[in-house]
């Protein structure tokens, strides 16, 4: 799951042949993962301090969620799978990015992307995706990445690395992705961590059923092949399809265990409005209905009723119009409608032509939202709508 | 990515521009972006904390034992905390953009923008001058260096890249390791960028004391001096 | 040119060939943008990039596009992109369509930015409508921080449907310092646009 789930130093691409430096001196054993834990050797000593830098910088990202209260959340997670010391020297950030994805430095920051927080849907996954991460780390996947980078059969799997990463550190480092077997085996130690702890093991295959699901409405809205099997010429991770036939099998006789979706869901709905905002913006229509309705499987709330009316409105295609003012018109019904559901139903009204109701509705808008940063805009196409 | 026969050129000073004489001047160093690291044959660099703290630790030394321009004093930054590291790292990134900026569309001629041939009018704007009283400085000092040394096997393809470029016209592109660095200072009262140096291919081992004590003399090329005897602090050699 | 540079030197911008040059405009002569109906009179201290980023944009700086920029799109129709579409299968970008109202101009500005960009904060701060080429239109700011530089920037935009097509200037820059430095010129570049 992790297309940057470590970092190199700059300029790390490519590679051909033995090195000398950093395979010799002592090798580090045990997990890394307890506290006062000092690396070993040179390549681990190099990665660690690489990263420590990049993760005084990162500290200060701006586009870094900083909630207190949901990274506690996350920590209480992460401690029911790992070890005692594991728990208290991982740190976790998480990071304003709505793609899926997360990721672990060799020197134990755990970078979970908020798009990440859209897409999973109980404890149990969030648990398997943290003990997942957890184990690259405790296993020093990137230290054997660096090694193997080295070495002239690594260097297809470490150009896989290039690309931008997140937050700035794409100019400290290159992330670079794990070798499928130690991603099977990252999976296998989440499994192991869920079990331990209570959870319900087969919530981690449910990650990559719901991905591939996701894909696939991605791809019918536009037209297009589903990338849910696509596996990029340099991409190592297991296709999500083996994935989760793994996770599935090895899961298949293991007890119900719990899912926690009710308190995943309390942890995260703080977060919701900004979460889907950002989804809904991205112009994935099919995509965003998916998540929207896995949202809703609960029941269709006012946030969710005027997000999928913005994402209708957003697409604009014919009688996209009138089903999103449907959308909006159902929000407004519901007691914890968001101001924003009159705004929308204002605008797209005034697409489809009918003034006299979108002025009621954009007039309403600026009665619950005086201080609204586009009012005088909107007084404007409500007065033209007359 | 160099365009042959195009030049670069690697410092700027702001025309006019002299290190104050006759009263005490501070320069305030930001903490320096220091990388050290070894380079296999196909170019994965391996950072090394040895040589990175090696090279921390002797560049600073030899920054303050350098007193550019004529400085009474060099301090570094402490580390700050909240708001004002989120402040100083806003400062940090505008200082790679104007950087940037800087070397691609004034020093290097390829991408020169017409409007500036000439003249050096480059800052990061009087809010600066927060981290000035933070620090305790008249001048910033922002430095970079990024070195990755070559080992056996990526000597080896030195070889035989060069061998290759003989007998095909390709290779020949495998640089001996990384050796790059630039330094630029701010008027931490104006926020103008007041002098900027880069090269690509710098001297210097720094990893050793005096290694470093020459990447600091070639970092700090052209580092302007004072008007009183309008000399060029550091030598020039290459 | 020189590895320290990559991935910041071209912050923002396509991948422009080499030979893509800067080309200093007349302070006090119109000149017609993007290869369209639009002109504008550029003012001091503007250099144009021979470099276009999109079929029906043009882009102009004052220091350096990484500081500051003035994009010019015009003359955008039904069924045309904001941007170059880089990959339109797995990243389609929002189509313009001459029904748009303000605000969904905006919008689509916006929902462009953050794909291209990948600016995950991408907000729009204020929108008011605006007298753009002689035509009732739109002006909004923004900000943005795009994760592989962390340099916070802010725009304005100005734009109109004239024709059936849209014209549109935007203005970023680094909210440090260099927005406020240009903006009064920017404007009054925004100010002089005539679509003929």
């Amino acid at each position: 799951m992790n297309r940057w789930a470590a970092l190199l130093a700059a300029g790390a691409v490519a590679s051909a042949s033995a090195s000398t430096s950093g395979a010799a001196g002592p090798v580090p054993v045990g997990s890394p993962a307890v506290a006062g834990y000092q690396p070993v050797g040179v390549d681990e000593q190099g990665l660690w301090g690489e990263m420590a830098e990049a993760e005084r910088a990162l500290k200060v990202s701006k586009l870094l969620v900083r909630d207190e209260e949901l990274t506690s959340y996350l920590r209480k997670v992460l401690c029911r799978v790992a070890s005692a010391d594991a728990c208290q020297t991982v740190r976790i950030l998480i990071v304003r990015d709505p793609q899926f994805n997360a990721g672990m430095t060799p020197n134990g920051m755990l970078l979970i992307n908020s798009g990440l927080l859209l897409r999973v849907r109980s404890e149990a996954e969030l648990a398997a995706i943290l003990g997942h991460e957890l184990s690259h780390f405790e296993r020093r996947h990137s230290l054997a990445r660096l090694k193997a980078a080295r070495s002239a059969t690594g260097w297809a799997a470490f150009l896989g690395a290039a690309g931008a990463g997140p937050l700035g550190l794409a100019l400290i480092g290159n992330f670079f992705s794990f070798s499928q077997e130690q991603e099977r085996e990252a999976d296998l130690d989440g499994l192991k961590g869920m079990r331990a702890a209570g959870y319900r093991s087969r919530s981690a295959g449910d990650i990559w059923a719901n991905l591939r699901a996701e894909m696939d409405a991605t791809a019918a809205a536009r037209n297009v092949r589903s990338r849910k099997d696509k596996r990029g010429m340099f991409d190592t991770h297991p296709a999500t399809a083996e994935r989760l036939a793994y996770l599935r099998s090895s899961t298949v006789d293991d007890p119900e265990g719990e899912a926690g979706e009710a308190a995943f869901r309390a942890a995260i709905s703080p977060l919701w409005p900004m979460l889907i905002d950002d989804q809904v913006k991205l112009n994935d229509f099919g995509g965003s209905e998916y998540l929207l309705a896995g949202l809703a499987t609960s029941g269709w709330t006012g946030p969710l009723l005027y997000a999928r009316g913005e994402l209708y409105r957003y697409r604009g295609q014919a009688g996209d119009f009138e089903k999103a003012a449907g959308f909006y018109r159902e929000a407004i019904a519901k007691p914890d409608a968001p101001a924003g559901a009159w705004r929308g139903l204002g605008l797209a009204l005034a697409r489809t032509g009918d003034g006299a109701a979108a002025k009621a509705s954009i007039d309403e808008y600026l009665k619950r939202n005086p201080q609204a940063s586009d009012k005088a805009m909107l007084a404007m196409i409500s007065g033209g709508s007359q | 990515m160099a365009v042959p026969g195009l030049a670069q050129e690697k410092a700027a000073v702001k025309p006019g521009f002299s290190m104050p004489t006759g009263k005490p001047v501070r320069i305030l160093v930001f903490r320096p972006d220091v990388k050290v690291g070894s380079q296999s044959a196909g170019g994965v660099v391996t950072p090394n904390a040895e040589w990175t703290a090696n090279a921390r630790k002797n560049l600073a030394d030899a920054l303050v034992a350098a007193k550019p321009g004529g400085a009474s004093e060099v301090v570094f930054m402490t580390d700050l905390e909240g708001e004002n590291a989120t402040l100083l790292n806003e400062y940090r990134s505008l200082f790679k953009g104007v950087a940037t900026t800087v070397l691609q569309h004034r020093l290097f001629k390829g991408d020169r923008l017409p409007t500036k041939v000439t003249g050096f009018e480059y800052t990061l704007g009087p809010g600066v001058a927060k981290l000035g009283e933070l620090g305790g400085g008249d001048y910033g000092l922002f430095v970079v260096t990024n070195d990755a040394y070559g080992d056996s096997g990526r000597k080896a393809l030195q070889i035989f890249g060069l061998l290759m470029a003989g007998a095909t016209g390709f290779g020949g592109m495998v640089s001996s390791g990384v050796h790059a660095g630039y330094a630029g200072l701010i008027d931490l009262k104006t926020g103008d960028l007041v002098w900027l140096n880069a090269d690509l291919k710098m001297g210097g081992d720094v990893r050793e004391i005096d290694g470093a004590s020459k990447r600091v003399s070639q970092l700090l090329e052209e580092f302007p001096g004072g008007t009183s005897g309008g000399v060029h602090f550091l030598p020039t050699t290459k | 040119m020189n590895k320290l540079l990559l991935g910041l030197a071209f912050a923002g911008l396509a991948a422009p060939p080499l030979s893509a040059k800067w080309k200093l405009l007349p302070e006090t002569m119109p000149v017609a943008v993007a290869k369209s109906a639009m002109k504008v009179m550029p003012g001091q201290g503007w250099n144009s990039w021979s470099f276009r980023p999109g079929k029906k944009s043009e882009l102009w700086s004052y220091d350096g596009p990484v500081l500051n920029q003035i994009e010019f799109i015009g003359g955008v129709v039904d069924g045309e992109p904001f941007a170059k579409e880089r990959n339109k299968k797995d990243k389609p970008l929002p189509k313009f369509n001459s029904k748009m109202l303000p605000t969904d101009i905006a919008q689509a500005y916006e929902q462009t930015q953050r794909i291209v960009t990948r600016s995950p904060d991408f907000t729009i701060d204020s929108m008011e409508p605006v007298t753009f080429a002689a035509h009732p239109g739109v002006k909004f700011t923004f900000h943005f921080t795009r994760p592989d530089e962390e340099l916070t920037r802010k725009g304005e935009a100005r734009g109109a449907i004239i024709g059936g097509k849209l014209y549109m200037i935007t203005y970023t820059a680094a909210a440090l310092h260099y927005f406020d430095a240009h903006l009064a010129q920017a404007q009054a570049i925004m100010d002089s646009a005539k679509v003929d």
